[in-house]
């Protein structure tokens, strides 16, 4: 079934016209993919893509981006400081990227309610020196998962992004099928993934251009489910 | 085709015998083996003319059994130019020669090589050129008989693709020198990439002999190869070619349909030294071949190459070859050393104790031929005298196989390209390499090493100097020395007959060499380009050598100082497709794409965008333009604007960076208003426009084209790199989609849309700013004037973009809303006269030619290029960009069209469309300023007729803007 036959929600990835699946559910205002198949779980082990652009996120930059962060994101209590172009998944499940030396974004848990992410926009929208980004926006967010995730990407990137020198928590800011992207290593149920985060006007583009390159692993498109349940 | 035999295993290391192979040949049915390449199993058939030579249609057959020549240049189905002896065969596969006229066998072009020597080097240069025009007749009928091979133009692509690789250090060639380099550093803790051009590993342990028994090679191989297949760190790749050498070890490699891009930090270069051949009559009759490539049959392919064979030698390796020969049953007349005698005496004497006959200080003089030079029937065999001299008399041996080795020539190739240096030693007879940059090392038989335990050495020599660069070790390094000969001085023996090749690939004989020189050539970049020397396929891996010796002879230089010819990547031909490989041509969608292909919109590009140009038939642009334009006039119309440029800038500092930056004033711009912003260079040329938001005293939302926003958004960073303002600059344009809602009823759909945002004219004046929720979409309003009806801005998250446009379609029901496009938006502003950046203005527009010194703010101390719109608005003005209007009936001018007065180019239209509110047609143009006023006349060249145009005022429509500012 493709998305596009379900009642859509007023807020739409840009490609959900492209994904397919078995089952769809509500998640931060829109629609995803839960489960493209009965396989998900094998797939997303072996070579798995899907589409979390609907999810939630945020980010913030300023020279007070640091501390509305660690005020208002109650899980940053006990993290230490994150080096630039490295992220950390807090206690609450929540991912944040450290894109720069102010810059800051946060991945939902997939989870939760976000009310802390929510919370973290209303008070860097009134917060001297802290600008809200408008990463929701302007930001596709793909997870490419599964044993062969280096082999994919090497197909698609020149940043070396092999386990040994890009382990969990490592940040590449490059070009992806030569397309701007940040690419986060992490781990989703034990499962090695990639998020992508890419300029959402490109999200079919790379989504297909990811898909080709997966081919050769015999890689398909998930459902969401799986990195949660 | 006579039967296929076989030697007895263990010869055949590449081959499966189980497996056998039928594939055609000539239409001839050939049997082979998985794992025979086309030329072994052709010459297990004893068939060995594979293809024709490109001047003189001489009958060839394999060289090196390498792929390193190209006498085995074959038509593979659609695919000409395929090497036979690096092609595997497969089932049915279609195989036939290359260069000849009428059969292989029965060449009606072999002629040519009887009018020689009315074809000397160069002959058709010099022949061919007069009178005018005389060459381009000439050239079918040359390239017609040089053959070249078929292209199939109805071929279909292939799937190529590429894949970036990274290690601490690639290894090319998996030699001895090879394998011990990459074990040595992978036993270290480095991740090494082993490259291999052949199918196994192992180099020269696969088909060399190097010792009197023949069990050295085999036995050093299985322990290598045991532990390099299994050691966790290397990554073996096979049938893997690198092709050239790049900065910091970039390393393009070809292996089957894809490229590799490695990035290694540190490189070894194993990559052997070509075997080189000697220059006598007849040397390039099929069976005359290369030491190595003999003994490449009988151990790859468990190939016999001959009954009756002959060693020609300069070296102790034709000894082995010989020994090698013998075992396998080939009957070896005799040892032809042109060294007056060998190096290794216990070599020597174990051979002479075979019986073979070994005649020192001789070559052979010529080869004889079967009739049509099918292939090789004996040998003459003369004393050698002097230097290139032979005696006058001969002795004549019968033999269907002659293997010859003059020496070996570093694979240079790629080093050269690194930036290595080549040097002769005259008293090794040969190249050296040094001089190479910081982490790229050498090892083995390219670095002149030959001895098999020396060239161990050098392999885990070099390993050290990674590993030291790497910090894995800190080992001292010693040096690796080799006294080993390999290089006879001087294996070229000219015959006054000729068909002694330098190059092969060419034809090219040592008197053409020669001749070149005579006639002023004397620099071997010369020799090369009048010649043709070493542009063959084989790109010099065996003219090389000899070329460079006969040059220096003839020029009497050093071969040093003569040196060989640039080698430049690509080292082995490559395929266009490897080039290409998986193309990535990125594209953008707006979130309403889909709508407009549904509403049937006719795409066109904007950049990696698509937009829609107006919805309808491609055929009736005109109609749905003048249609669309009508609707948006007389009642709503709706255009995706999502592709416009968005920049936020926050921040204390904020208005302060856009007055600096943009050339109206905005620091006293009211925030919930709006203002048009000009960006000018600091040449004071108009490079972009937009709309200035200023949404709070510390926040403006600002608007580019949409093709300028990327250059707009780095100038605003480069910029603020120095001025470093407290400001925080943002490229939001994916983070919004927009529409432009235009109309007279524009509002009251606006009103059904979002029925608690007051919408009225006092509220939300012409050029307000303001923000609401569209039934549960955050939006941003901008009540622009660009078409010149009353219209809305409306932007929104990019996720709600195809959800809002679904709304207003809805609301506007009622008022009969229908979509226009981009075509038709930019006839509605060229009615009101406003200019598209980049369409209407050129590198060198400033605000005063295109009228925009409104937008000017004077006063203000700096904006970027203020200073050179100064100057060049002080300057009195040639040119303007002016309105202009046409009879409708007129033909009507394409942009780009020139205006002209009195023979003088003046201009150039920049837009120009049929407009039905004006019912005329309409345009811009630069004009002369003498021409610019309105009520003057310019002159358009359309299709070579010149029309007189009348300049206008502009705004062409609504002169007051009394409909948008309703």
């Amino acid at each position: 079934m493709n998305m596009s036959d379900t009642q859509p929600s007023l807020k739409r990835s840009l490609l959900y016209r492209t994904t397919t699946g078995e089952h769809y559910k509500q998640q931060d205002g829109g629609m995803l993919v839960a489960q493209f198949s009965a396989n998900d779980a094998e797939q997303a082990k072996r070579c798995g893509l899907l589409d979390l652009s609907v999810a939630r996120r945020t980010g913030l930059r300023g020279k007070n981006a640091p501390s509305v962060l660690s005020e208002h994101l109650p899980g940053m209590a006990n993290t230490s400081v994150i080096q630039a172009n490295f992220a950390e998944q807090l206690s609450t499940g929540e991912w944040v990227l450290r894109l720069g030396k102010t810059e800051y974004w946060v991945l939902s848990s997939l989870t939760g309610t976000n009310a802390s992410l929510d919370a973290l926009d209303q008070a860097a929208s009134q917060t001297a020196d802290c600008y809200p980004l408008y990463c929701q926006s302007s930001h596709a967010w793909f997870v490419l998962t599964g044993d062969y995730i280096s082999e994919v990407m090497a197909k698609l990137c020149a940043v070396d992004l092999n386990e040994r020198v890009f382990p969990v928590g490592k940040i590449a800011q490059t070009s992806v099928a030569r397309v701007n992207a940040i690419v986060v290593k992490q781990t989703y149920q034990g499962i090695p993934a990639f998020s992508i985060l890419s300029d959402s006007s490109s999200a079919e583009y790379l989504w297909l251009a990811i898909l080709d390159a997966m081919q050769e692993f015999n890689g398909q498109a998930i459902g969401a489910d799986v990195l949660t349940v | 085709m006579k039967p296929s035999q076989r030697l007895n295993e263990p010869m055949g290391l590449l081959i499966d015998r189980n497996k056998p192979v039928q594939f055609k040949f000539e239409n001839q049915l050939v049997s082979g083996y998985a794992g025979d390449s086309i030329a072994s199993a052709l010459i297990a058939n004893q068939s060995w003319l594979m293809s024709r030579s490109f001047k003189y249609h001489r009958p060839r057959g394999p060289l090196t059994m390498a792929g390193q020549d190209a006498n085995t240049l074959i038509q593979l189905g659609g695919e000409p130019n395929v090497l036979a002896d690096r092609q595997n065969i497969s089932q049915d596969i279609q195989v036939r020669g290359q260069n000849y006229n009428g059969s292989l066998e029965n060449d009606k072009d072999a002629v040519l090589g009887y009018f020689g020597r009315f074809m000397p080097v160069g002959f058709y240069y010099r022949s061919f050129f007069k009178p005018l025009g005389a060459w381009k007749k000439w050239e079918g009928v040359i390239r017609d008989k040089a053959g070249l091979g078929v292209l199939d133009l109805n071929f279909k692509p292939e799937y190529y693709d590429k894949k970036y690789l990274f290690a601490d250090l690639v290894v090319v060639g998996s030699g001895p020198a090879g394998l011990a380099a990459a074990l040595k550093a992978a036993d270290a803790g480095a991740t090494v990439i082993l490259v291999e051009e052949q199918t196994i590993l192992g180099g020269s342990l696969t088909y060399n002999r190097f010792d009197i028994e023949g069990k050295k090679a085999q036995t050093l191989r299985h322990e290598l190869l045991t532990r390099v297949t299994e050691h966790p760190n290397i990554q073996v790749m096979t049938d893997a070619v690198c092709n050239a050498w790049f900065t910091d070890n970039y390393l393009p490699v070809i292996q089957g349909k894809r490229m590799y891009k490695i990035r290694a930090k540190e490189c070894i270069l194993a990559s052997g030294a070509y075997e080189q051949h000697v220059v006598f009559r007849n040397n390039d009759l099929p069976g005359v071949i290369m030491c190595s490539a003999a003994t490449r049959l009988i151990k790859h392919y468990a190939v016999k190459p001959g009954n009756k064979a002959v060693v020609l030698t300069g070296n102790d390796e034709g000894y082995y070859t010989a020994l090698d020969l013998l075992e396998q049953g080939i009957e070896v007349a005799a040892i032809v050393d042109m060294r007056a005698q060998a190096q290794d005496p216990i070599l020597f004497a174990s051979v002479a104790e075979k019986g073979i006959s070994i005649k020192q200080g001789a070559t052979v003089y010529e080869a004889l031929a079967t009739k049509g030079n099918k292939h090789i029937k004996g040998v003459d065999i003369r004393q050698i005298t002097g230097k290139g001299q032979v005696a006058d008399t001969a002795e004549l041996i019968d033999c269907d196989l002659l293997c010859m080795s003059a020496g070996f020539m570093p694979a240079y190739q790629i080093l050269c390209q690194a930036g290595a240096k080549l040097s002769y030693d005259d008293a090794a007879a040969e190249f050296n390499l040094s001089g190479l940059p910081a982490h790229l090392y050498i090892a083995g038989s390219v670095n002149g090493i030959y001895s098999l335990d020396a060239v161990l050495k050098d392999g885990e020599k070099a390993a050290s100097e990674a590993l030291n660069s790497l910090g894995l070790s800190t080992e001292p390094v010693a040096d690796v020395n080799c006294d080993k000969k390999v290089n006879y001085d001087w294996p070229i023996f000219s015959h006054p007959k000729g068909k002694d090749f330098v190059d092969y690939d060419e034809d090219l004989q040592a008197k053409d060499i020669v001749n070149a020189t005579r006639l002023g050539y004397r620099d071997i970049q010369l020799v090369k380009r009048f010649s043709t020397v070493g542009m063959g396929p084989s790109q010099g891996r065996h003219s090389a050598l000899p070329t460079a010796r006969l040059v220096a002879n003839a020029t009497d230089r050093s071969v040093t100082e003569t040196g060989v010819t640039t080698a430049r990547p690509p080292f082995a031909p490559e395929k266009l497709a490897h080039l290409a490989g998986r193309i990535f041509d990125p594209y953008q969608r707006t979130p309403m794409h889909y709508r407009h292909l549904e509403l049937g919109a006719k795409m066109i590009p904007a950049g990696h965008w698509q937009r829609p140009a107006y919805y309808g038939g491609a055929g009736e642009r005109d109609k749905c333009i003048q249609l669309e334009a009508d609707h948006v006039r007389n009642k709503v119309g709706l255009i995706d604007v999502s592709t416009l440029g968005g920049i936020e800038l926050r921040g204390p500092d904020a208005a302060e960076f856009m007055n600096r930056i943009y050339t109206f004033g905005f620091l006293k711009q009211p925030v919930g208003k709006t203002r048009y912003a000009v960006l000018t260079n600091e040449h004071g040329v108009v490079i972009d426009d937009g709309v200035a938001c200023r949404i709070a005293d510390d926040h403006f939302y600002v608007t580019a084209t949409t093709s300028g926003v990327t250059r707009v958004y780095r100038e605003m960073t480069k910029w603020n790199a120095m001025w470093r303002l407290d400001v925080d600059i943002l490229n939001v344009t994916s983070a919004f989609s927009a529409v432009n809602l235009a109309g007279p009823d524009s509002r009251k759909v606006l009103e059904k849309l979002a029925p608690e945002f007051d919408a009225s004219a006092d509220a939300f004046p012409y050029l307000a700013y303001r923000e609401t929720n569209i039934q549960g979409i955050p939006a941003r309003l901008l009540r622009v004037g660009f078409v010149g009806e009353l219209g809305y801005e409306i932007h929104v998250p990019a996720q709600y973009g195809e959800a809002l446009w679904d709304l207003i379609m809805q609301a506007g029901k009622a008022f009969q809303i229908k979509p226009f496009g981009v075509e038709t938006q930019r006839l509605l502003r060229l009615e009101k006269g406003h200019i598209i950046v980049s369409q209407d203005t050129d590198g060198m527009s400033h605000p005063g030619e295109l009228s925009l010194g409104w937008a000017v703010n004077r006063k203000k101390p700096f904006f970027v290029g203020c200073r050179s719109v100064d100057i060049m608005m002080a300057k009195p003005m040639k040119r303007k960009l002016v309105g202009f209007r046409l009879p409708a009936d007129s033909a009507k001018p394409e942009e780009g069209h020139l205006v002209i007065e009195q023979g003088e180019v003046t201009g150039n239209i920049t837009s120009c469309e049929y407009s039905p509110a004006v019912k005329a047609i309409i345009g811009m143009a630069f004009a002369g300023i003498e021409q610019s006023e309105p009520g003057s006349k310019i002159g358009i060249r359309v299709d070579g007729k010149m029309l007189q145009a009348e300049v206008v005022s502009l705004p062409f429509y609504d002169p007051k803007n009394s409909r948008q500012e309703l």
